[in-house]
């Protein structure tokens, strides 16, 4: 058989739906508009809840996806809708005629900068999660320039949850699901790093649902000794010594608290990808009130969009886990191969 | 035909002195009414003002530029200027040359009302009137001009878009019977004039028209009848006008004449706020002008029905409405009447707030907080001056960081009042009603200010700004928002800044614009920095944020929308950045906007040249050690 | 409750058979908001009277809630209504408000 499935966006769901539809015998095209396969994964050091190197999660991921044609640096220019196939034109100038496309474009990183009060990109040390991934991957690399951002002996250290999530001031009323687990094991994480530092958690409600990830927060109470402050951060200053003064409530004694850091963590939360918004504007996907791809339905179809031939896999549609992201690529394979068979 | 000349009277004048004399007796008690309200010193002061030769010039430059030329519509608006023009001075121009036709021809008749207003009737052609043609010719050029306005009003009735307006408001009854009854007058005074003009005389539009009505009515029996008519319609509108609109008429003068004798709302409803409210010609200006009414349902929340509903009392809507608006002033300032609406919404919002419970107890054990040591360097011989960032410039801290950058730049020590905390303006609380507990907290703040011994004081809040120079007794103290500093520094060559390709378009936030009248400063700073592109509504026509401290109910929801709204006409022509000068106004912005937003301090911290070079520096600084 | 013979101290327990739910009701219908609140505690932290005070309406709402009205107005006289928390709250509560219709509503001297 020839048929083809073009796959949008190279990351985890990307890369292991491409692999298990290739399996299936289809004729897979994966379209990634950066220059690496892995999307935030190949950024990331380790992984909640134990702290597997991601690096192990993308090699196996890459190992399974021999046979997939893949364009790197490739954008979607246009999609059209033929009779019961989709048109789509690349970047680069290659015309596919796809009979299913799958949608794959995952999520954006909130620009913490737009939640100003926080000073990221305005104060000397503080940066996000995802800055806090690289310096970790970059202390096995020798020659990596370390983050001037981060100091050398930090005393104080704290983590900002829900940044960018949970705040209809910004625009995101949803929870973006994996930044509690990530702040703890960051937390963790950097105690390692800097066992003489304090490390402080503000948090709004810890979301611990996952398997063993309460064991995860049960360490870094226990183990850690991380300083857990229920209380959202108002606002942050930058005193003389360019240390950071972080103003919150703790809600639980109900007072002000204020702490002088020497590094500050915010969890940036997740948005739709504006590179795959751009893709479903072309089609007419619709999105929900949060920004995120709408399913067909919330519990049954998660897989399907609202249009015939073109299915989802991942974090566009919502924040999720990379457990949860790994199954619906699966599930997203199964979906795509349920809805070939009405073409033979 | 001869009795009605000698006898100079005829019943069909009686409708219109009914009105006459009931709208005379109305505006006297009204009068007294206001007069009474108006606290005895303002009332001194009115007093003075008709002695003081700079205020009078000053009322018969504004009488007749804004009561009967409307320059300030020409200026926006043309064809509705002229509309409204025509009209007004048309026919205060026809009064004004009735009584000189009344005064020359028949000086015995001198003292009768409504004698100048039926001048034609009671007068024949002869050689003596003869000599006044050119003011025959007047009167029917005039009432021509009337007619033409007239026109254009029943046309914009139809499509208001053609005479530059969106919406129009919605006439209550009685404004459609005076409404209907001000297009009837001049038609029918027309052709009453046309049907005498044989006897009487005439110009250029009565005579013809007499000729050719005199080809097919050569009787004289519908002379009488369109006298009627002409004058219980003109003794309609004047018995009407009480409950109407057209209370402005009158009204709009007597507003001048308070307002330049320096006179301030201080209630909602009596005094000098009643003579703004009947001041209010309904003309719908501040409809377009309103930034809620981006969605069609704010419409109801409008300036022009918050001064209706205080006619009727309607205490429920008052409040609903005072409590909704944005305070923002675009209404205000653009008001042909210059009804200060937003002043009378805080005086209403007083009544219900400003006898809410309090306790500002605390107040007393705060101490000015100390210099910090390290912003006062030694080696500099400047006075410092004393920076004021404000409450919500807290969570913009980009500002405030700028504005630390820009004095180091510029080698100004600087005192930072509130760096750890300070207290609020008072100006939240005054916009909120409550003006008692303002007063506290101005007291508060004067004393830390005074205490904190500077001559010069910066401050990164618009509305911080606008209470600082408006209501606090700080003399000898330069008080300066830092906009007018940057430029203040610029000038002085203490601040160089690099010219970039950017295209920056500037955004007047509500209190330093419209509220401060701060437009030219920030737009020369952004003009040295790059190129500055107009937004398509600026400066007094700027669009609110939606942030705006001024409204107490306004939802979450509604305020979006107005920040898109806002920011659609910012990104009119494309700009790199916008640029504001209010912390506020940056964070609503920040949130919703597709281009960078950045206050003016900031842009300002990103072009800055080094002023020295290293070694330069050096030498400065020994010669400060001499 | 049985009579032992003797008075205890008043009970500190937050009894919510007994909050004034009535005019809890009348708020809510003015501010339908109040029930918004997720506790996070932002109001109280970027509170500019907090500094000084025990200003903040986080715990004004929770305690009305409880039927403590008397000990609510505490955490509200102080309140400049400078608008920071209306600016910071994640839930877009209209805090600004709400401080003026609490004082409104429970009347409270």
């Amino acid at each position: 058989m020839n048929k083809n499935v073009i796959v949008i966006g190279g990351g985890p769901a990307g890369l292991e739906a491409s692999a298990q539809l290739q399996n299936m015998g289809y004729n897979v095209i994966l379209v990634e508009r950066t220059h690496e396969l892995g999307g935030h994964l190949a950024k990331w050091d380790r992984l909640f809840p134990d702290g597997v190197p991601a690096k192990s999660v993308l090699d196996s991921l890459l190992a399974n996806i021999g046979g997939v044609k893949y364009f790197l640096g490739t954008e979607v220019q246009s999609v059209n809708l033929l009779e019961k196939s989709y048109n789509v034109i690349l970047s680069n100038g290659i015309t596919i005629l796809a009979n299913a496309v799958l949608i794959a474009s995952g999520f954006d990183l909130f620009p913490a900068e737009k939640k100003e009060e926080y000073g990221y990109g305005i104060y000397d040390h503080v940066i996000t999660n995802a800055d806090l991934e690289s310096f970790f991957a970059s202390r096995k690399d020798k020659q990596a320039v370390p983050d001037p951002r981060i100091p050398l002996q930090p005393q104080k250290i704290g983590f900002v949850h829900c940044v960018g999530s949970r705040d209809e001031k910004i625009g995101n009323r949803h929870c973006s699901k994996v930044c509690c687990a990530t702040a703890v094991k960051q937390a963790c994480e950097i105690k390692e790093e800097f066992p003489q530092a304090d490390v402080y958690c503000f948090y709004m409600d810890l979301r611990m649902f996952g398997r063993n990830y309460e064991d995860l927060y049960l360490k870094a109470q226990k183990d850690y000794g991380i300083r857990f402050i229920r209380g959202r951060v108002s606002e942050v200053a930058e005193d003389i010594d360019k240390k950071l003064v972080v103003k919150a409530e703790d809600t639980l004694s109900g007072k002000p608290v204020k702490v002088t850091l020497d590094l500050l963590v915010l969890m940036a939360g997740m948005k739709n990808s504006g590179a795959g918004q751009q893709v479903g504007s072309m089609i007419s996907l619709e999105t929900a009130e949060d920004g995120f791809f709408s399913c067909r339905d919330s519990v049954y179809s998660l897989q399907k969009s609202n249009k015939n031939g073109i299915f989802f896999a991942g974090a566009c549609t919502g924040p999720k886990t990379l457990p949860d992201t790994l199954h619906e690529a699966r599930a997203a394979a199964l979906t795509v191969h349920n809805y070939m068979k009405n073409f033979e | 035909m001869k009795e009605r000349i000698l006898s100079g009277y005829d019943n069909f004048v009686l409708p219109f002195m009914i009105g006459m004399v009931f709208l005379c007796i109305y505006l006297l008690i009204g009068l007294i009414r206001i007069l009474k309200h108006i606290p005895g010193p303002d009332r001194k002061k009115l007093a003075l003002s008709f002695i003081n030769p700079r205020i009078i010039y000053k009322d018969c430059r504004d009488i007749l530029c804004d009561c009967l030329l409307h320059v300030k519509i020409f200026k926006r608006k043309a064809l509705l200027g002229y509309m409204h023009a025509s009209i007004a001075f048309g026919w205060f121009m026809i009064i004004v040359i009735g009584h000189i036709e009344v005064a020359l021809y028949t000086p015995q008749r001198n003292g009768l009302i409504y004698y100048p207003v039926f001048f034609r009737y009671f007068t024949m052609e002869n050689n003596h009137t003869l000599r006044g043609a050119f003011f025959f010719f007047l009167m029917d050029f005039f009432l021509l001009v009337i007619l033409s306005g007239i026109a254009l009003a029943m046309y914009k009735r139809v499509r208001s878009i053609a005479l530059g307006m969106r919406r129009t408001t919605k006439p209550s009854l009685a404004d459609r019977i005076g409404l209907y009854c001000l297009w009837a007058i001049f038609p029918l005074r027309l052709l009453a004039e046309s049907f005498t003009a044989g006897i009487s005389g005439g110009s250029f539009l009565t005579k013809p028209m007499n000729f050719l009505f005199a080809n097919f009515l050569s009787n004289d029996y519908h002379i009488l009848p369109t006298w009627w008519a002409y004058s219980t319609v003109l003794g309609t509108f004047l018995l009407v006008m009480p409950f109407t609109r057209y209370m402005h008429i009158p009204t709009e003068a007597f507003l001048i004449l308070l307002r330049n004798a320096g006179l301030k709302v201080t209630r909602p409803r009596k005094g000098f706020a009643e003579a703004e409210i009947y001041a209010c010609s309904s003309c719908g200006i501040c409809l377009d002008a309103c930034p809620m009414n981006m969605q069609k349902k704010n419409l109801k929340y409008s300036s022009v029905y918050f001064i209706r509903f205080l006619r009727r009392h309607n205490t429920r809507k008052i409040n609903e409405i005072a409590d909704k608006c944005l305070m923002c002033g675009k209404c205000v300032a653009l008001c042909p009447v210059g009804v200060e609406s937003c002043a009378i919404k805080r005086a209403q919002r007083s009544t219900v707030t400003d006898g809410l419970y309090y306790d500002y107890s605390y107040l007393k054990t705060l101490s000015p907080v100390p210099a910090n040591p390290a912003d006062v360097s030694e080696t500099m011989t400047d006075k410092p001056v004393l920076y004021y960032a404000g409450c919500m410039t807290h969570l913009t801290p980009g500002i405030s960081k700028a504005m630390k950058e820009i004095f180091r730049a510029a080698e100004i020590p600087y005192r930072f009042l509130d760096e750890n905390g300070g207290i609020c303006c008072g100006r939240p609380l005054m916009l909120a009603g409550k003006e008692k507990a303002a007063r506290e907290l101005v007291r508060k703040n004067t004393e830390l200010i005074r205490a904190a011994g500077c001559d010069t004081l910066v401050l990164s809040c618009p509305i911080c700004f606008k209470v600082f120079r408006e209501e606090y007794d700080l003399q000898g103290i330069t008080i300066l928002h830092h906009t007018q500093y940057i430029e203040n520094l610029i000038r002085k060559g203490k601040l160089k800044l690099n010219a970039t390709s950017r295209s920056y378009v500037y955004h007047d936030p509500c209190e330093l614009g419209r509220g401060a009248k701060v437009y030219e400063e920030p737009r020369r700073i952004l003009e040295r920095m790059g190129r500055l592109v107009k937004a398509e509504k600026e400066k007094e026509e700027s669009i609110c944020c939606g942030g705006s401290l001024g409204s107490l109910t306004l939802n979450y929801e509604d305020r979006i929308k107005i920040t898109r709204g806002s920011l659609k006409a910012l990104t009119y022509n494309h700009p790199d950045n916008i640029i504001t000068a209010c912390p506020l106004c940056l964070k609503t912005f920040a949130a919703q906007s597709p281009v960078k937003v950045m206050d003016i301090a900031q842009a300002v911290t990103e072009n800055l040249e080094a002023i020295r070079e290293p070694a330069a520096s050096g030498t400065e600084k020994t010669q400060f050690g001499n | 409750m049985a009579d032992f013979g003797y008075s205890l101290t008043p009970s500190s327990r937050i009894d919510l058979n007994k909050a004034d739910r009535e005019t809890f009701g009348k708020l809510v219908k003015l501010e339908p908001d109040v029930l918004k609140c997720m506790a996070c505690g932002s109001c109280t932290a970027s509170c500019t009277a907090g500094v000084y005070t025990r200003t903040s309406i986080r715990s004004a709402i929770l305690y009305l809630q409880n039927g403590r009205e008397k000990e609510a107005l505490e955490f509200i006289k102080g309140c400049m209504l400078c608008g920071k928390c209306t600016i910071v709250c994640p839930r877009a509560i209209n805090t600004r408000q709400l401080v003026l219709s609490i004082c409104k509503i429970y009347n409270l001297k």
